[in-house]
């Protein structure tokens, strides 16, 4: 595998989402009308007097920034693997010198670098209306921590994916499972409701689940929500779960392709 | 030295009965019944460089799971497989390189794309230089005639002109080995013959090695010189198709035309039990021993008026069915 065979994957991925850019617009739209409404919300009840973890500042910084975050760090490719190893589809790649991940890799880069041009001016469009209240960082060091923080995001999300799409190498219906694990993977992750806002009791449990490290992480980091303790346990639980999950996924695929290649590719 | 090798290769799956409805679903959740069978039972042969061999049996014989153990998409359950020197499960990119698969009844190409995307991924996969790249191409676009399509959307193609274009792709690296399950299923006649065509010219220039698995005889007759017979996962026979054919075949089918109409009597006299119902009285069908085919030819021609005769064997398919119902015996592996 080398680079010119992954540039060549990742234009045919290009190449295909663009082939479907009418629904990619689609999504797009959904994908930042949800957090806007959320916004609202907040500062309606802020304005309200009543008392809450994030101020004003925090939540529109917070909500403006989800859409593009999420959409960053964010993965179809559970059910797509599920599929390629159910129908079959996997053998042409498997026949192929290619390792699956380059597929997957390339497959993802490629849905996020079509989904960014739609997305950023809807997301600047609000932006510029909530204008008075966004607070990025201003120190260069917080843009470094997040620029750290949002691919390795990024991977925990894929790799999590990666694991779960392979149990259809011996579950035959996985997209229940992913689409489970989507749902209460966006809730523990911070997509509806910032993790801060949750019931204080939960606060242990929220800050070790690796969902935290899909979303929420990095958008605590931009917003500047965490104690310097905090960054350092918070990156530290990251990487960790970067490292367990993709020894996870070696063990998992190897295994589940053994056992594809021993029941009939 | 030998491109394939198989020594008492044997295939076993395992897997589990599932009574019908929701109840059974929910039954095998708990408790399953686990059934073993034999797709293929300790076989061996040897295939040369530049041999085309084909794989007859009907389905399930366990044709596709030897073809896909010999490429490294399933690991034997017991055995040895030597392909060009590299053992196949372990799919090694220096083994994949040297060797293509091209299914029937799946697509490698990018659906949603021209199949030029497909070869130049190929080009980078398998390391192509320009000059290789553009040399393969023009002889095989030339030689499966599809300079024209190289550039349409794979999901607009024919389904004759798609199989094209999977060899294409397939082959755009040279592989020394080739293998070939069911190609030509759900062609139409004329783009069956230009594969088999193609293919039987690959093989002479490119000395390729070609294997491949047909349900239609007429591929296996026009392309192989030699068969082996897998059926329940068994090598009942290797060897060259005429051999084939004399043990399995030893009738040959006479059809004379007259242009007066023979005395029926006379007919009945000479050739009796031959005889094969004609509703034509100018019309006489012989199925003959092939060893008096000769003699019973004169015979015929002594009658007079003979206007047409043709001598032929049974058809493949007629063979080939009695041998899968048991009813003749391919007589063991040669």
């Amino acid at each position: 595998m080398n680079l010119r065979v992954f540039w060549r994957l990742l234009l045919y991925d290009l190449q295909v989402t663009l082939e479907y850019r009418g629904e990619v617009l689609v999504w797009m739209f959904n994908l930042v009308v949800g957090p806007v409404i959320a916004l609202l919300v907040w500062l309606t009840a802020n304005q309200q007097g009543i008392e809450l973890p994030y101020n004003r500042q925090q939540f529109v910084t917070y909500y403006v920034l989800l859409a593009i975050i999420t959409m960053l760090t964010s993965t179809w490719l559970g059910e797509f693997l599920a599929e390629e190893i159910r129908l079959g589809g996997l053998s042409h790649r498997l026949i192929r010198p290619v390792p699956m991940i380059a597929y997957l890799l390339a497959n993802n880069l490629g849905e996020k670098l079509i989904k960014l041009p739609y997305l950023l001016p809807m997301v600047g469009v609000i932006a510029l209306f909530f204008r008075d209240d966004l607070r990025m960082p201003e120190d260069w060091q917080d843009w470094l921590l997040f620029a750290i923080c949002l691919p390795m995001a990024a991977g925990v999300a894929f790799l999590l994916d990666m694991v779960l799409g392979s149990l259809a190498f011996w579950i035959d219906d996985v997209r229940a499972l992913v689409r489970m694990k989507d749902l209460a993977g966006a809730f523990l992750a911070g997509q509806f409701v910032p993790l801060a806002l949750f019931p204080p009791n939960l606060s242990g449990f929220l800050e070790v689940q690796p969902f935290r490290y899909t979303l929420s992480f990095p958008l605590e980091v931009l917003t500047g929500a965490l104690s310097p303790e905090q960054l350092q346990r918070g990156f530290l639980l990251q990487i960790s779960y970067l490292l367990l999950l993709w020894l996870l996924y070696s063990v998992v695929w190897r295994v589940g392709l053994r056992k594809f290649s021993a029941v009939g590719a | 030295m030998a491109a394939i090798t198989v020594a008492d290769l044997a295939k076993t799956y395992r897997f589990h009965r599932k009574e019908e409805g929701l109840l059974g679903s929910l039954k095998s959740l708990f408790w399953r019944e686990y059934l073993e069978t034999h797709a293929v039972d300790r076989i061996s042969f040897q295939i040369e460089p530049g041999e085309i061999v084909g794989f007859l049996g009907p389905n399930g014989a366990g044709k596709t799971t030897t073809l896909k153990m010999l490429c490294g998409l399933l690991y034997p359950s017991s055995g040895t497989v030597n392909v060009l020197g590299h053992q196949p499960a372990r799919r090694e990119a220096a083994f994949l390189r040297k060797i293509a698969l091209v299914m029937g009844q799946k697509n490698m190409l990018w659906w949603d794309l021209p199949t030029m995307d497909t070869l130049l991924l190929h080009k980078e996969i398998y390391r192509l230089n320009e000059t290789e790249f553009r040399r393969n191409l023009t002889r095989l676009a030339e030689l499966l005639e599809v300079e024209d399509l190289l550039h349409v959307q794979v999901r607009k193609l024919s389904l004759g002109e798609r199989m094209k274009m999977e060899l294409l792709a397939a082959l755009i690296h040279q592989p020394a080995i080739l293998f070939l399950d069911e190609p030509t299923i759900g062609l139409d006649v004329v783009s069956q013959q230009r594969v088999r065509d193609f293919l039987r010219q690959l093989n002479r220039e490119q000395g390729t090695t070609i294997l491949l698995t047909s349900h239609y005889m007429a591929d296996i007759e026009q392309l192989c010189p030699r068969v082996l017979l897998i059926d329940h996962g068994h090598l009942h026979f290797d060897g060259a198709l005429t051999e084939l054919l004399t043990k399995t075949a030893p009738i040959k089918l006479l059809s004379a035309v007259f242009a007066a109409p023979p005395p029926p009597t006379q007919i009945a006299a000479l050739f009796g039990a031959w005889v094969q119902p004609s509703d034509d009285p100018l019309h006489v069908r012989l199925s003959v021993p092939r060893e008096q085919v000769a003699e019973i030819a004169g015979q015929l021609l002594h009658l007079g008026n003979l206007a047409d005769l043709s001598i032929e064997d049974v058809p493949l398919e007629q063979i080939f069915g009695s041998i899968f119902r048991g009813q003749v015996n391919a007589g063991g592996v040669a």
